[in-house]
């Protein structure tokens, strides 16, 4: 189990987080945002950037680090929350997002220098490259992990499946896919649009498989993340964490509204005010 | 780096494009340790059982996802490898493009895409097996280099070239078992750079891909028509060689632009494009696949019906001047 004090860090790092996320949300005013989608991963990100991946701020480029590439690139801002916390992003470039010649695009675009490890937003293809880079691991003698955070919307992705096949083929162990499943994409429910048992897709497709009942439970991921970090086994890994789209938000929690749209200012100082409740 | 023997190369003229690519990518693989060789259960067809028995840490067979073969690749390229994805022209860039795009050309990976059985060689096996518009689709991408060898020996070259290119390359290949030596001597290439195959005054033929060897035989049957003929292989069809075309538009009455691809998208759409800007440049007619489906037949079959023999474009040419 993980330390009380590192679960406490981490809540205060996802709190920081879900400000920054509708911080950045705000700015983009009427370009709008993916807020749902971001706020549901929060833990997960954040466990990743806090306690479970070696990497250096300070040498972005540090050989041996983990790898992060988040596939479901729409929920950049937790992505860019994340690495405005660990100072690969400056703050003030927040106020950049969306704008016009920023390098926060709405789907990140690859940037060593500022920790993005590859432009993703097409979904399911940030998965076969993240597939692709754990091979590269392996080939080379590296022994870093290779952490891909997709959504559960994006698992109706062809790509992800022939990625999925091949993963387990080449026993990349060293690969961990975590999925954000909290139950909404675009258009609807995600069981009224394609419902489909991930947990028994998964393990039939030759993965290990961990189910977390709460995927915003900083202690459950934690443990999760570190047991498969630490497993190998010739087997791929994912989780497939059951979330809370929103999270954290009152008026956006589960909400069909909230996938992606603009916020205005009345909502802004709602969501700032939830926050400082929690 | 192992010497490429005249031996070897006609051996590569006798058996096709096929082998005269997995030939290469032998060679180029000895000497390079970053390079892989990616597949989707093409390992026979594409000759590569022996790149895959001498290099079996460095070969890898996606199966039967082409999707997947070029972000598998594109994930190595990130990490520093240097992946050629060997696919079916029909299939690869119209069924990967956006993988193509998104994680090729955007991302401006060192990855190379080869494909085989370009144009119509498949024949027979219909038109889901023809690749007309290939290259259409992958000059619409940003940052990608389009390499279109004539022969052989230039395959090599194309192969060799791209391996030392920083940046995504797509290399099509064309041309039939048996398809003529047009370099049997060591030449020079340049990717980017056309070669002037055979100098001449009043008509330029500009040709890409296999399609070269009709052209030369063509500037024969016109030369002895007294019509002086000028052969130019543009072997890079992105970037396109201005200055080369520069020097056509000044020094040749007609251009005849030859290809084994649809009208849309491929050499004489390029060289048209380019030409848009010059209001004294000569005229321009095109021979290629046309933009239809085409009748099933032979290879050689279908190219005649398209008009891409040697005399179709040497009668083309006369009709036109």
């Amino acid at each position: 189990m993980a330390k009380k004090d590192t679960v406490l860090a981490i809540e205060a790092m996802a709190k920081r987080m879900r400000r920054n996320v509708i911080e950045m949300g705000y700015v983009a005013g009427e370009r709008g945002a993916h807020f749902g989608p971001a706020l549901s991963c929060i833990e997960i990100v954040a466990s990743l950037y806090s306690e479970i991946m070696v990497h250096d701020p300070g040498n972005p480029l540090l050989a041996g680090r983990d790898r992060f590439v988040q596939s479901k690139g729409h929920a950049c801002l937790a992505y860019y929350a994340a690495l405005v916390e660990n100072a690969y992003i400056p703050r003030e470039a927040m106020k950049t997002f969306k704008g016009d010649g920023s390098y926060l695009a709405g789907h990140p675009c690859r940037n060593l220098q500022h920790g993005i490890e590859i432009s993703s937003g097409s979904l399911g293809n940030g998965f076969a490259i993240a597939c692709g880079m754990a091979k590269a691991a392996k080939v080379k003698g590296e022994k870093h992990t290779v952490f891909c955070l997709l959504g559960d919307g994006e698992c109706n992705e062809g790509i992800v499946w022939e990625a999925a096949m091949n993963a387990r083929q080449n026993k990349l162990d060293n690969l961990i896919a975590i999925v954000d499943k909290n139950g909404v994409q675009l258009a609807g429910k995600t069981k009224d649009i394609m419902d489909v048992d991930l947990v028994a897709v998964w393990k039939a497709f030759g993965w290990n498989v961990i189910e977390l009942e709460d995927g915003n439970d900083i202690a459950s991921v934690l443990e999760a993340l570190s047991t498969m970090k630490a497993t190998h086994e010739g087997k791929p890994h994912v989780i497939v964490a059951n979330t809370v789209k929103g999270k954290g938000i009152s008026f956006m929690e589960n909400s069909l509204n909230w996938h992606a749209r603009s916020m205005n200012t009345e909502q802004y100082e709602q969501a700032i005010s939830d926050l400082a409740k929690a | 780096m192992k010497k490429l023997t005249q031996e070897t190369l006609q051996e590569w003229s006798k058996l096709g494009h096929r082998n005269a690519m997995s030939g290469s990518l032998e060679l180029l693989a000895a000497e390079r340790a970053e390079v892989c060789v990616l597949t989707a259960d093409l390992t026979p067809t594409a000759r590569l059982n022996k790149f895959k028995d001498t290099f079996p840490e460095r070969f890898f067979d996606v199966g039967i996802a082409e999707q997947n073969l070029i972000d598998f690749s594109a994930g190595l390229a990130v990490e520093g490898l240097v992946p050629f994805a060997v696919g079916i022209a029909a299939i690869v860039p119209m069924r990967c493009a956006e993988q193509m795009r998104v994680a090729l050309g955007y991302m401006n990976l060192n990855a190379k895409v080869v494909s085989i059985e370009a144009g119509v060689r498949f024949g027979p096996l219909g038109n889901t097996h023809y690749a007309m518009d290939d290259i259409a689709v992958v000059r619409a991408i940003p940052n990608f280099t389009i390499i279109c060898p004539s022969d052989p020996h230039q395959i090599y070259k194309a192969i060799m070239g791209a391996a030392e290119l920083e940046g995504p390359v797509y290399i099509r290949l064309t041309g039939d078992s048996g398809f003529p030596l047009l370099y049997p001597d060591d030449f020079e290439f340049t990717i980017g750079k056309a070669i002037e195959y055979k100098p001449g005054k009043d008509v330029a033929i500009i040709t890409t891909g296999s399609l070269l060897a009709e052209g030369i035989e063509a500037a024969g049957m016109l030369e002895k028509k007294g019509i002086s003929t000028r052969v130019i292989d543009m072997h890079t069809i992105k970037p396109l060689d201005t200055e080369m075309l520069d020097s056509v538009f000044k020094e040749n009455t007609l251009i005849l632009t030859v290809e084994e691809h649809s009208s849309i998208g491929g050499l004489g759409s390029a060289v048209a494009e380019y030409k848009a800007q010059f209001a004294n440049a000569p005229r321009q007619i095109m021979a290629s696949l046309g933009d239809r489906f085409q009748e099933l037949g032979d290879y050689g079959y279908i190219l005649g019906k398209c008009g891409l023999k040697a005399a179709d474009l040497a009668s083309l040419v006369e009709k036109n001047r």
